[in-house]
């Protein structure tokens, strides 16, 4: 059996996002400084280090960062931005989705559940949604070929939980909840925008806007 | 007099009872109408005060103070009203005390004792109406202002419990200590009520109102937050629509990478189990066991229940002929398998240079996954990759097949 400690480690440099929902001892044990110190002097070795995004006080969410920049590692980095940014679109869009069906104000973050049944009765019921859902799937994250609202859903959940977006507790309820890696999803976006001076937030309000008027 | 007040208070207080249907009713659905109400009832409760017309031909509502009693005796939440009038209840201190204070150098102790307990019954309303604020504050924080519905609403309801909270605040800056110990003057009780007490209650009443401010603060920011995150994916969308051929920058590329992105590459592969270690060995059973159970049991269930008559005879001589091109859709099922990712049948046949063309192994790749076990197919997903024929509506021309694991 291993420690905290080494679950910790094995878990950093498996790639996951440690956040409270997902693996709540690792992430209580990593909120520790003296405990982080020595996680990072550890894959110090490794060239590696811990990285935290949120600012919250229980939003943190941390991931294994590379500690010097060589040739390959840039490179590794390269790939890895291409890869969440070509995901970026097709998670935005489900998460719109999801947000509009349950009719909620706030998307999904970090720790709230989505109730696949729920959803799907509100999906099936809606064609607007059916099609965006049948947009969704055609996407090459999801690549799903079925044509019913139940297989698409069930395949997009599925390969959510696959990628860590979400997880399921319980596996005999439809009851899913979101991660942190979700959360680190946001901050991509708006380091995008910060980068690019997109305004992505004013190009939302002033939509919003035009629709009231 | 006392005895009169105290009867009239009385009836009063029955007069509320004897209604309490319609004015429940009323308190609820906000007003009441004319006809709900028998015209005898309807006279006695305007004439009491207890319900009133805001304008003619309006229906009737209740009066401000009955409601603020029902409010506060069921801690409703609509409860949004906070008195922040610390003018003019200082005003009163101070008038009152120098009533008292004139009372007490004439000698006249009762009239003093009077203007004394009025003066108490003010300063202790004060600081209750304070407190009172406060509770009213906390309730709404508690349950995140889950009365009204959207996030907007949401964000303006903060913001006017803040104001009210600044109100409240700068009324109690108002309160000086040094002019009303100088009203009290020398007057042991008076100061007692005027400086002692009142010191204790703003005291307290200050502390507790910075902590809500603090908390007012913070949800605010939460509320901003979810607000804004919102408005970041729905923009982003937007964005896209505008700006079809958008493409993100390479900001993986640059000289100076920032944290968010810098995400190191999984480096733990699984390791393998060592085959001599006698303490893994029930673990290592178990395994095995699961991987005997992936294989068919019920067909040997069902070849016992279907058992044929047994005749011996000379079984017919045939060929097992050994298929090249079976081999290798078989090896690419396997490849499949062994990466655990899609695999386009095309390219696996590029990367393995096999000689037969495109159209004839596809039609191998087809047949090998229709040619599976059910139970072996359904492990398998096949897409097909092509096109609608231009001309011919039903049919549909494949380019290439992809596979993979489910």
């Amino acid at each position: 059996m291993l420690s905290t400690k080494g679950q910790v480690i094995e878990r950093l440099l498996g790639g996951a996002f440690i956040c409270r929902t997902r693996y709540e001892d690792s992430w209580r044990f990593l909120r520790i400084p003296a405990n982080r110190e020595q996680v990072d002097a550890y894959l110090g070795q490794l060239n590696r280090l811990v990285v935290t995004i949120g600012t919250g006080p229980d939003t943190e969410v941390f991931f294994c960062g590379y500690r010097t920049l060589g040739d390959a590692e840039r490179k590794k980095l390269s790939e890895q931005f291409r890869d969440i940014c070509q995901a970026l679109t097709p998670l935005v869009e489900w998460l719109v989705l999801v947000q509009d069906a349950a009719g909620q104000d706030a998307p999904l973050t970090e720790g709230m559940p989505v109730r696949l049944n729920e959803l799907q009765t509100v999906i099936e019921d809606t064609p607007a949604f059916r099609e965006q859902l049948g947009h969704i799937c055609r996407y090459s994250l999801f690549k799903s070929t079925r044509v019913d609202v139940d297989g698409q859903i069930k395949l997009i959940f599925k390969r959510l939980c696959d990628l860590g977006y979400l997880i399921r507790p319980n596996t005999e309820k439809q009851i899913y909840l979101a991660t942190g890696k979700l959360d680190y999803l946001y901050e991509v976006i708006r380091f995008i925008d910060d980068a690019e001076g997109l305004n992505l937030d004013g190009q939302a309000e002033s939509a919003i806007q035009g629709q009231l008027l | 007099m006392s005895d009169h007040l105290k009867q009239a208070g009385l009836s009063f207080l029955r007069q509320l009872a004897r209604h309490a249907e319609p004015i429940m009713e009323a308190y609820l659905a906000g007003s009441i109408a004319d006809q709900a109400l028998e015209s005898g009832v309807r006279e006695r409760l305007l004439k009491d005060g207890i319900l009133y017309r805001p304008e003619p031909g309006a229906d009737l509502h209740l009066r401000r103070v009955v409601r603020a009693l029902l409010e506060e005796a069921l801690r409703d939440d609509r409860n949004r009203r906070i008195d922040a009038n610390t003018g003019s209840a200082l005003a009163t201190f101070k008038t009152l005390a120098d009533h008292y204070k004139e009372a007490h150098h004439q000698g006249d102790y009762a009239a003093a004792e009077a203007y004394l307990g009025d003066l108490k019954e003010h300063v202790y309303a004060f600081g209750e109406t304070l407190s009172h604020g406060i509770r009213v504050l906390w309730s709404r924080i508690n349950n995140e202002f889950g009365y009204v519905g959207t996030l907007d609403a949401k964000i303006r309801e903060n913001e006017l419990a803040q104001s009210q909270v600044s109100e409240l605040l700068a009324g109690l800056e108002l309160v000086s200590f040094e002019v009303l110990a100088e009203s009290a003057g020398d007057l042991r009780e008076l100061r007692h009520l005027l400086v002692t007490n009142l010191q204790r209650t703003i005291g307290s009443c200050a502390q507790e109102l910075s902590i809500v401010q603090g908390r007012l603060l913070e949800l605010l920011g939460r509320f901003r937050e979810i607000r804004g995150r919102t408005r970041l994916i729905k923009g982003w969308l937007l964005h896209l629509t505008q700006h079809p051929e958008y493409q993100v920058g390479p900001h993986a590329a640059g000289s100076a990478i920032p944290a968010l992105v810098n995400r190191a590459a999984p480096a733990l592969a699984p390791a393998s189990l060592s085959l001599h270690d006698p303490t893994q060995e029930a673990v290592l059973l178990a395994l095995l066991a699961q991987v005997r159970s992936l294989h068919p049991r019920e067909s040997r269930v069902q070849a016992l229940a279907e058992a044929p008559a047994l005749t011996l005879t000379v079984p017919d001589d045939f060929e097992v002929r050994s298929s090249t091109t079976r081999a290798a859709v078989a090896a690419y099922f396997c490849e499949v398998i062994d990466s655990g990712e899609a695999l386009s049948a095309l390219d696996y046949r590029d990367s393995r240079s096999l000689p037969w063309d495109a159209e004839s192994w596809l039609y191998q790749v087809l047949g090998g996954y229709e040619g599976l076990p059910e139970e072996q197919k359904r492990h398998f997903e096949l897409e097909t990759i092509g096109e609608v024929h231009p001309l011919y509506s039903g049919n549909f021309i494949i380019r290439d097949l992809r596979l993979w694991l489910v």
